[in-house]
């Protein structure tokens, strides 16, 4: 079956791939990173000690300490729990809810169809992070509440990938024989589409946890992220952009964080892409 | 022949050019330019202007009756403004002021008159045309005795007379024609007697303002002057030290302080009054109801701690719910201080040997934010976990009102009688989620007899005292916990010459007057 | 092809309905009234009520709806809730700065990237193949705000040769360039990298293609080959895709405006949601989403003419 021999070629090229090899290990050790962060950090990251206050890099503090006094070093390490947590589960939100309503717009064509359009270009229309924010300040702050804001801005995205996925393959031969043996529609949907499109939407999908991360840290940039003093790398440039001529480590450190996070992630989405399209591989 | 004469073209047409392109420098206009920690005005209706961007814009294009001494808030030193002298009468209920003859509003608007007196007085005390009527819900009557004589009738008697009045709030005097021509218009386009009056505003950028050529104390030494809004603190400090800005809204952190101190040719303004940090325990909510636990908070604050972060320059000492330099406040109160141990011996006894956790909103604005979340790290120590949200300021605002919040941080200043502190936080009318709410968030209603007596008393010596055993009261039930009093944090160049001493003003930036000048660069 | 363009403008009316009521109504959800955005600390219980009244925010919200749906049709944006000025001339005032932003960013993007792509798609697989890839990954991972910083601290801070204050006087050309310049190299350069990836893989792509094949079968100089038969083939994809980076710049231009102070739509918006500014959010959204959709209709449009196998009903 299609599925299964595509997940071998994924995993056997990915191996041979460099590219995706190398982003593949840097998004490992980003997670190792986030697991083991409570028990590498040196310091608490929210413990504050005001005689370090603005602390430039030493041995003592190796990234430095903000204007509170905290451990930057810690402070970075335990943020990447966030922006992971953040950036994946966000994404998971929006294919949950994309799927479906790109998938059944696509098949289903005709009325519903207009309406999936609808809605995707109703909600594309706004930039991700201004959508973000609306949602935002409606709920309120917190973790699950950023996850949901970047979940929804992120859906219409997804739901028009897994549109354009699901018509590609709408006039197969598959779907034909499936429908002519009397399958009903959600069927169809779920045995024969939703694999063969899951493909498409994975390699866009890590491209969609680069983009949660940073549309993660512009909200916690522009005031309204997790709580504090829960470390968040955007709510760390934010605090650094104040002292940038005075202590621009802060910034510089936290948005290389972001920087490499998400480059980890492109480097994988670009290892797929180069597989999944033959065209460009050799 | 012919080449001579495009030379001799050529040399008056640079020539001229250089005399256009110079005149620049030598007509250049004496401008001070002020940025500020703000996104936009609210109003330039002096009657509703509430936030530190509006008062400064304000403050240059209108007097009062009576104004604060240039620099100095303290109430004894108001001096006269558009009045030349006043009568009381022996009750103090009947105040005639003589008012300076000659006076003229801005822009042809005319001679200010007994009659604007009147209207302005009488609008700033009427709910709908005024944010601060309450200041002047004594005032009975406000009567036209002749062109230039104002009487006023007081219900009863107030602390402060003069102090409603100043050149601050309700007290601004406005032109009762353009206020009656303009309408609508008038809160972006206001009139008055000041230095200087409005020349633009260009809605989230700047306000400009002119000399006012007719000013009663004479031209303005200043052509200019713009309010810059920059909410941003990074670009408000480099728009400082790339001089395009000239005198700038700083953050009140010693870190803030000592950066701009080494920029070159600056000059670090701190001045008072100051905004008191309080932080309110809501004794309706558990386990703030129970007054052990009250207690066990006030001892683990470390006000040191707290100090020493926000820095020594730029911080005072709170030990009372009124600063020691409003009229009325006193040090002699009962004080917690730090003692981590009574923290968890009192907690013990109230049931938490664990601490608990709470949940509080908190504005992203710095000044509020940041004590707080210092605060918040005290807390943790002794194991109370502040769960803390933060909301922008508006929301902020809002959500503390409907007594939701077990805590609450307020800064804030107000006219420096410990009147206007107690009824607006401590006295039962003013509680949250009431009709007649302000910001009484903690509930207490344990005063309102002192505060009631205190407000008639004529005796100067009887007030202060009842005014003093409202605030031991307040702290012996420790429904507040008084924190500091930061300092105002400016950073100006030192070719701005102010023209007085900075020590203190209401209007919460350094006040651009008739003195104010540019020394040679 | 005129039928298609107006057919195209009034398909889009519904949408932008759409997201007018839709923005409408969900920011009235949101906690936090603008009253005491503008009252502040004095905000009193009574004050708030009496100001949202003057606001005319105690009508029944479908009673606000239609008034500002008439408003609209009039063509008056409203006014702002918070200055009470009208808000037709303050976004007109802010949206040359985020148009200059825009394609400010868009124009760098292009020279930039298209040479780039070029370059890459051509030495595949060598040493500038390489440096050009890894660049344009480094820009597609930059948070366009960190890039900002970064380019302030070097330019600005340590530097000191571009200004930090504002936008400049738009009146004046050198200073609205002089301003422009940092911002519009922080989009710029994110661009450059996109746009990069995008002409290289189309270049690839083409450059495998039958014609060229031929054409290189007959003798044709290689540079030839490249600009006069392969590129303009590969423009075609990129330049559907620029309309969509288009929509993504104006969104980036959001946080770009915020680090470098810069007026603009982005910067209003923001303001607006934080402040609670009903209006003024609804009307900058309004217009911020026509010119999404007008650069879309523009890219169809341009779509059809460059490319000859489009043929429009």
């Amino acid at each position: 079956m299609p599925p299964i021999s595509q997940r071998a070629l994924l995993i056997k090229t990915l191996k041979g791939n460099k590219i995706s090899l190398v982003g593949g290990v840097m998004v490992i050790l980003l997670v190792t990173v986030a697991l083991i962060a409570p028990w590498v950090s040196p310091y608490n990251p929210v413990e504050q000690d005001i005689g370090v206050q603005l602390a430039p890099p030493s041995w003592a503090h190796p990234f430095g300490a903000d204007s509170y006094g905290r451990d930057q070093l810690s402070r970075i390490l335990w943020g990447s729990r966030v922006s992971l947590v953040v950036g994946i589960l966000s994404v998971l939100f929006a294919m949950a809810a994309g799927i479906p309503i790109g998938m059944i717009g696509g098949f289903k064509g005709g009325r519903i169809d207009s309406l999936v359009l609808r809605f995707i270009d109703i909600f594309m229309s706004f930039p991700i992070v201004i959508l973000g924010l609306l949602v935002l300040a409606i709920m309120g702050p917190g973790l699950l509440k950023i996850v949901i804001a970047i979940g929804v801005a992120l859906t219409p995205r997804i739901a028009r990938l897994a549109r354009g996925s699901t018509l590609a393959i709408k006039g197969k031969e598959f779907i034909e024989a499936a429908r002519a043996v009397g399958q009903n529609d959600g069927k169809i949907m779920l045995i024969h589409v939703l694999p063969n499109i899951f493909g498409d939407i994975l390699v866009m999908g890590t491209l969609w946890v680069a983009t949660a991360i940073i549309v993660e840290a512009s909200l916690s940039f522009i005031g309204l992220g997790v709580r504090p003093p829960t470390p968040s790398w955007g709510a760390m440039i934010r605090d650094g952009l104040d002292q940038l001529t005075n202590a621009p480590w802060l910034s510089i450190f936290a948005g290389l964080a972001i920087f490499v996070s998400v480059f980890a992630f492109n480097l994988i989405a670009d290892g797929l892409r180069d597989i999944s399209d033959p065209k460009l591989r050799g | 022949m012919k080449i001579s004469r495009y030379w001799l073209f050529l040399l008056v047409g640079v020539i001229l050019v250089g005399i256009v392109l110079m005149s620049p420098v030598l007509a250049q206009e004496k401008m001070v330019r002020m940025a500020l920690k703000a996104s936009d005005i609210r109003s330039l209706d002096p009657h509703f202007g509430t936030t530190t961007i509006d008062y400064a814009c304000i403050d240059p294009m209108f007097n009062g009756l009576v104004r604060f001494k240039p620099g100095d808030i303290d109430p004894d030193k108001i001096q006269p403004d558009l009045a030349e002298r006043w009568e009381r009468s022996k009750d103090g209920l009947v105040w005639t002021f003589y008012l300076r003859k000659g006076v003229k509003f801005h822009k042809g608007y005319g001679e200010l008159t007994a009659e604007d007196v009147k209207f302005s007085l009488e609008k700033a005390a009427n709910k709908a045309t005024s944010g601060f009527a309450a200041d002047y819900s004594a005032l009975d009557k406000v009567e036209v005795i002749d062109k230039y004589t104002v009487r006023l009738t007081f219900k009863s008697a107030i602390p402060s007379v003069l102090g409603i009045l100043t050149n601050y709030h309700g007290g601004y005097i406005v032109s009762k024609k353009a206020v009656e021509e303009r309408g609508d218009k008038f809160k972006f386009d206001p009139i008055g007697t000041g230095p200087f009056m409005l020349s633009e505003y260009v809605p989230k950028e700047k306000v400009a303002e002119v000399r006012n050529p007719d000013y009663f104390r004479g031209k303005a030494k200043l052509d200019r002057i713009e309010f810059w809004f920059m909410p941003d603190a990074s670009s408000r400090e480099m728009a400082f030290r790339n001089n395009e800005i000239d005198i700038v809204e700083g953050e009140r952190e010693q870190a803030w302080v000592n950066k701009m101190r080494q920029v070159p040719g600056t000059t670090m303004e701190i001045f008072g009054p100051g905004e008191l940090l309080v932080l309110f325990f809501n004794t309706t909510k558990k386990p703030l109801d129970d007054i052990r636990v009250r207690k066990a908070m006030s001892y683990a604050i470390n006000v040191k701690e707290l100090m020493t972060f926000l820095g020594p320059d730029v911080t005072e000492k709170l030990v009372s719910p009124i600063p020691m330099d409003y009229l009325g406040g006193t040090d002699k109160v009962p004080h917690y201080e730090f003692n981590p141990t009574k923290t968890k011996q009192l907690l013990a006894e109230a049931g938490y040997p664990k601490g608990f956790d709470l949940p509080m909103v908190m504005t992203e604005m710095s000044d509020y934010r940041r004590p707080m979340e210092q605060i918040q790290e005290q807390l943790r120590r002794v194991g109370i976990n502040l769960k803390m949200d933060v909301i922008t300021h508006s929301a902020y605002h809002e959500q503390i009102r409907k007594d939701v919040d077990p805590l609450v941080l307020y800064v804030c200043a107000r006219f420096p009688v410990a009147d206007s502190l107690l009824t607006q936080f401590y006295y039962s009318k003013s509680i949250v989620g009431t009709p007649t709410a302000i910001t009484n968030f903690s509930h207490y209603n344990k005063i309102d007899d002192l505060i009631e007596k205190a407000r008639v008393e004529t005796d100067p010596n009887k007030q202060k005292a009842l005014w003093a055993e409202a605030q031991v009261k307040i702290m012996e039930d420790a429904v507040a916990v008084p924190l500091c009093i930061t300092k105002f944090v400016f950073a100006k160049k030192n070719y701005v010459d102010l023209g007085y001493d900075l020590k203190s003003t209401l209007t919460l930036s350094p006040n651009i007057n008739e003195t104010t000048d540019i020394r040679k660069k | 092809m005129l039928k298609y363009t107006i057919r195209r403008i009034v398909l889009v009316l519904p949408t932008l309905w759409a997201v007018v009521t839709v923005v409408f109504f969900l920011i009235r959800i949101v906690p936090g009234g603008p009253a005491v955005a503008a009252l502040g600390s004095y905000a009193t219980e009574e004050s708030i009520k009496e100001l949202e009244k003057k606001m005319g925010l105690d009508r029944p919200i479908l009673v606000q709806y239609g008034s500002f749906l008439k408003d609209l049709c009039r063509g008056e944006l409203g006014k702002s809730l918070i200055t009470n000025k009208p808000l037709s001339a303050e976004i007109a005032k802010a949206l040359p700065y985020t148009l200059d932003l825009t394609f400010g960013g868009m124009l760098i993007g292009i020279v930039l990237g298209i040479p780039i792509g070029i370059l890459t798609a051509v030495k595949r697989n060598r040493l500038p193949d390489y440096v050009g890839r890894i660049l344009s990954l480094v820009g597609i991972s930059m948070p366009e705000f960190y890039l900002g910083i970064l380019l302030m601290f070097i330019f600005s801070i340590k530097l000191g040769i571009f200004p930090v204050l504002g936008g400049g006087n738009f009146n004046v050309l050198s200073s609205r360039l002089y301003h422009l310049a940092l911002p519009a190299l922080t989009l710029g350069l994110i661009m450059t990298a996109f746009i990069s990836r995008m002409v290289r893989s189309s270049m690839l792509n083409v450059l495998r293609e039958d014609y060229v094949r031929t054409a290189r079968a007959k003798g044709l100089h290689e540079r030839v080959v490249i600009y006069k038969h392969a590129l303009r083939n590969a423009l075609i994809p990129t330049v559907t895709v620029i309309g969509i980076y288009m929509s993504i710049l104006m969104g980036g231009s959001v946080l770009t405006e915020i680090i470098f102070s810069r007026p603009g739509l982005g910067k209003m918006m923001v303001f607006a949601v934080k402040d609670r500014d009903y209006i003024a959010l609804q009307s900058v959204i309004i217009v911020f989403s026509s010119f999404v959709f007008l650069f879309n209709l523009l890219t169809d449009l341009l779509y059809g003419i460059i490319d000859p196998r489009i043929e429009y009903r």
